[in-house]
């Protein structure tokens, strides 16, 4: 069942364009996130859809009712905010408490309710603190049982996270997301962070200026990126702009780029005499045998600098002019090549994404994609 | 909710409460501000006698030496007002930042109360010094000095600076306090001497906060009117000089009086420019990780910067102390007799209570007046821009380059014919309170929106709660010490206002500190101490609650 409907939205602050296009289905009980760079609309969207903004065209459904003209106090959204937001003049148990007064339920009620909240968010016995007596972590607890205890046709989430540090964080989104399906809530959830959406979400819409690039699931968005832009924001891509000559056979055909040649999936490509040719970091195998140098799209580059961040080392090569990254996992330090070597690895052509450089479109893929 | 679906598409726009604020805002400019100057400025250009069209009077004003020497006066007293504020701000800032001062806060809080009493108590009791028989002026005589006479320019220079330079040091010491201790040390490291640390690096950081006071210290005495009308003698200033002005030509077209306001308020005005664009400019990013090393000095240099500081605040505050001692004085007439007695006050409370009674209940009309409207438009200005509201902004600034004997003239030309009849109510006196006093708590509404986020608003809207009832349980009561600790402010200075509504009072109407100024012209000192020793009480309390109860620094006094 659809929750959150929206109908070709637009919207521009002066002569900004922030909104434009905006097509969305949501389902009943789906954590949906809203990703990209500051200023892709992300949030402008949260808030049209919080009642915060007004659309200048469009229409916004929640379960199936318009809600154009509904004031924001009015739409039952419950909002986390990026800040907290927690009233700093109030108690915890009057912030939690806050919406159900609003609602004038009965005293026995309320109570209730705010105990069942805090207690999902783990804050039972924090009633008469005050928001000043709590870390970062805590305040956004309040935040989260004061935006669900008023049992919100849809939560919505503005970067709730960005204020945190990094280990809380990782802790907090794994806690929203057990929340949010304990509950079976409708979320809407903003974030920059490409690697908590992939985490949390069950389907991402990636946004740049305005405008839905892609929605899908977190490995379709990952893996099957539709344009340039997707594969470049979510996750690290190698791209080169080649020139494509004639077919190879085995569906492959052939892409050149200065001294570069690489034999690229052909399919798609047909009418393009240029691509652009992207491949994922860790999709790179290693050659370490030199014998190996005359095989299938083996390059081999200088190492200019090596970042080693735990898990995986990660390299970045110059080859033939042209800067590529490969990873390396479970990188061991006696393995470790010197700065200013030379690296050999493979570039499997199934593990290829391949775009259209005129319209950045992504036009064709390797069978492993 | 269903409602809504019904509802038109785009959703027209109903007035909504803020609406009316920002219209009630443009209404109180009009009515109580363009209104009232505009007549002035069409007084300005009407001849006295014939109340036709002529230049006569700005003709007379710039060939007149009478007048030009007012202009002249103004300047001058302003000038070495701001010097000598300087020369007293600057050093006790310093000295009690940098070094360890026995007492701070006892001193801060008393130039605090120097500057917030009424400047005509201060020039008043300089007069029982210095005056013909004052006691301070036969001690100098009897060592061998002879002072010049108090009456004029020495008078008014005396009592202003010693008023004034709270400004000065408080701002000083406010930006001295925040320069970063690293700063000074990396001078030192590069090669400095600590004095030239001090002139190539501590001076010129402050150096905004300190032009920044002068500023405001040449603002107030170009526009003070209760220390050169009552110890400036025949030495006219130009608020003096339009008081007079128009009192002499109340049977005519005030054309005179209205010119001097004119160029008055154009002055003002000039300074007004000038310190906003100071403050705008004003300030280096300050990060603040180590507060500056506050030295401990031994002996003599000890001794030495203790009398400096404490001499400086001793002289602004030796005349409230003189005030208060001769309202213990026993009395009769104007004569003080030996002995003490509470005759003064006996006096005040059986011959004229309804002067007391009527500061204290204008004052206390005003402040709800001023603390209410305020607290919406300054609402309004932090939170609701639009076009309407960029305008409004500046407007409500106005009264800020108004000095009050212009508004007094103002008011008393624009609101005695019809269609506003209020000469000679309360209502115009409170009215004089309230836009005197309405940028400052616009002001400080707005600021203290800035420093609570509108996320705390949307999150109330967002859980159910309509704008209103946000507004009552959300956004009011986090401002709430704010506008209350504000609202002190603006008691105290209604309390204390002489300057416009020594123009507007009737008998009935009469005022504290109309009430003193009459006293001291006809020689009844008494009740003009016992008087002024209420205001200073009422000024000393109130301070007190705002120090003690909203946990506000120097600081709130000098930029309320």
């Amino acid at each position: 069942m659809t929750s959150i409907r929206i109908v070709d939205l637009e919207k521009s602050f002066g002569e900004v364009r922030a909104l434009s296009g905006i097509n969305l289905e949501i389902e009943k009980g789906e954590f949906f996130t809203l990703l990209g760079p500051s200023g892709c609309g992300k949030t402008t969207l949260l808030r049209t859809i919080a009642g915060f903004y007004r659309q200048d065209k469009g229409d916004v459904y929640i379960d199936g009712e318009l809600i154009n003209n509904v004031p924001a106090y009015q739409r039952n959204t419950g909002m986390v905010f990026q800040n907290y937001a927690v009233f700093p003049h109030m108690t915890v148990f009057d912030n939690v408490a806050y919406g159900l007064r609003v609602r004038k339920l009965p005293k026995e009620e309320i109570l209730r309710k705010v105990s069942a909240a805090l207690r999902t968010v783990h804050l039972e016995g924090y009633e008469q603190r005050t928001p000043d007596k709590l870390s970062g972590g805590q305040q956004q607890r309040v935040g989260l049982a004061r935006a669900m205890a008023i049992q919100p046709r849809v939560l919505l989430f503005d970067e709730p996270l960005s204020n945190l540090d990094a280990k809380l964080r990782i802790e907090m989104r794994e806690e929203i997301r057990a929340v949010q399906k304990s509950l079976g809530i409708t979320s809407i959830y903003v974030t920059h962070d490409q690697e908590e959406a992939l985490v949390i979400s069950d389907r991402i819409a990636v946004m740049n200026q305005g405008v839905i690039q892609q929605i899908g699931k977190p490995w379709e968005i990952y893996a099957d990126p539709q344009n340039t832009f997707v594969a470049y924001f979510v996750g690290k891509i190698n791209m080169l702009t080649m020139r494509l000559g004639e077919g190879a056979g085995q569906g492959l055909r052939r892409a050149t780029l200065g001294g570069l040649s690489l034999l690229v999936p052909a399919e798609g490509t047909e009418a393009l005499h240029e691509a652009i040719v992207a491949f994922r970091p860790e999709d790179v195998a290693e050659s370490v045998r030199q014998d190996r140098q005359d095989s299938l799209n083996t390059l081999s580059g200088t190492l200019k600098s090596v970042s080693f961040m735990g898990s995986v080392a990660r390299f970045e090569l110059d080859v033939e002019g042209q800067a590529i990254t490969i990873d390396r996992h479970r990188p061991r330090e006696a393995d470790m090549p010197q700065k200013g070597g030379s690296m050999s690895f493979e570039v499997p052509a199934s593990s290829m994404l391949l775009f259209d450089p005129n319209t950045g479109r992504r036009v064709g893929k390797g069978a492993q994609r | 909710m269903s409602a809504a679906e019904h509802a038109p598409r785009s959703r027209g726009r109903r007035p909504d409460m803020w609406s009316l604020v920002i219209l009630a805002g443009f209404a109180i400019v009009v009515v109580f501000l363009i209104y009232p100057l505009f007549d002035i400025f069409r007084y300005s250009f009407l001849d006295k006698v014939t109340a036709t069209f002529s230049m006569s009077n700005w003709k007379a004003f710039f060939s007149k030496a009478y007048y030009l020497r007012a202009f002249w006066h103004s300047i001058l007293i302003a000038i070495l007002t701001t010097f000598f504020s300087m020369v007293l701000g600057i050093p006790l800032a310093f000295f009690t930042t940098r070094y360890r001062i026995r007492g701070t806060n006892l001193l801060n809080t008393l130039s605090v109360l120097a500057l917030l009493s009424p400047t005509f108590i201060g020039a008043y009791s300089w007069i029982t010094m210095l005056g013909r028989n004052g006691f301070l002026r036969l001690l100098f005589q009897s060592v061998g000095i002879n002072l010049p006479p108090i009456y004029g320019a020495f008078g008014i220079v005396l009592a202003d600076s010693l008023q004034y330079y709270p400004f000065i040091s408080l701002m000083t010491a406010g930006a001295l306090m925040t320069i970063d201790r690293s700063l000074e040390e990396a001078s030192e490291n590069l090669g400095a001497r600590s004095v030239k640390t001090f002139f190539s690096v501590t001076l010129p950081m402050v150096m905004p906060s300190v032009t920044g006071g002068a500023l405001i210290v040449f603002m107030m005495s170009l526009s003070n009117f209760g220390t050169p009308m009552i110890i400036g003698g025949n030495y006219l200033v130009l608020p003096t000089l339009a008081y007079n002005l128009y009192t002499s030509e109340i049977s005519q077209t005030p054309g005179m009086a209205s010119t001097v306001s004119i160029i008055l308020m154009l002055c003002a005005s000039v300074v007004i420019v000038l310190q906003q664009w100071v403050s705008s400019r004003r300030k280096y990013a300050s990060m603040l990780v180590n507060r500056p090393i506050v030295k401990r000095l031994k002996g003599v240099k000890s001794f030495l910067a203790h009398l400096l500081c404490y001499g400086i605040v001793f002289c602004s505050t030796l005349p409230l102390a003189v005030i208060v001692y001769y309202s213990f004085r026993k009395t009769s007439g104007p004569v003080f007799q030996p002995g003490f007695s509470l005759d003064s006050y006996r006096q005040i409370f059986f011959d004229v209570p309804k002067t007391v009674t009527n500061s204290f209940l204008y004052s206390l009309v005003a402040v709800l007046l001023i603390a209410s409207v305020g607290t919406l438009l300054g609402f309004v200005i932090a939170r609701k821009r639009n076009a309407a509201v960029s305008v409004l902004d500046p407007l409500l600034m106005i009264p800020y380059m108004v000095p009050g004997t212009v508004l007094g003239i103002g008011f008393i030309v624009a609101f005695n014919r019809p269609p506003i009849m209020l000469s000679g109510t309360a209502t115009i006196i409170i009215l004089t309170y309230f836009i005197r006093r309405l940028p400052y708590s616009v002001r400080s509404a707005a600021s203290i929106l800035k420093q609570i986020d509108p996320a705390l608003e949307e999150a109330g809207i967002n859980l159910g709660s309509p704008p209103g009832r946000t507004f009552r349980t959300v956004t009011l009561p986090l401002m709430q010490g704010g506008i209350i600790s504000g609202a002190i402010m603006s008691w105290v200075t209604s309390m204390n206002e002489l300057s416009a509504s020594i123009l507007l009072y009737v008998g009935k109407t009469m005022t504290m500190p109309i009430k003193i100024y009459l006293s001291v012209a006809d020689g009844y000192f008494g009740t003009a101490s016992a008087m002024s020793t209420i205001l200073l009480v009422v000024t000393g309390v109130s301070m007190f609650i705002v120090t003690k109860y909203f946990n506000r620094g120097s600081e709130t006094f000098i930029s309320a």
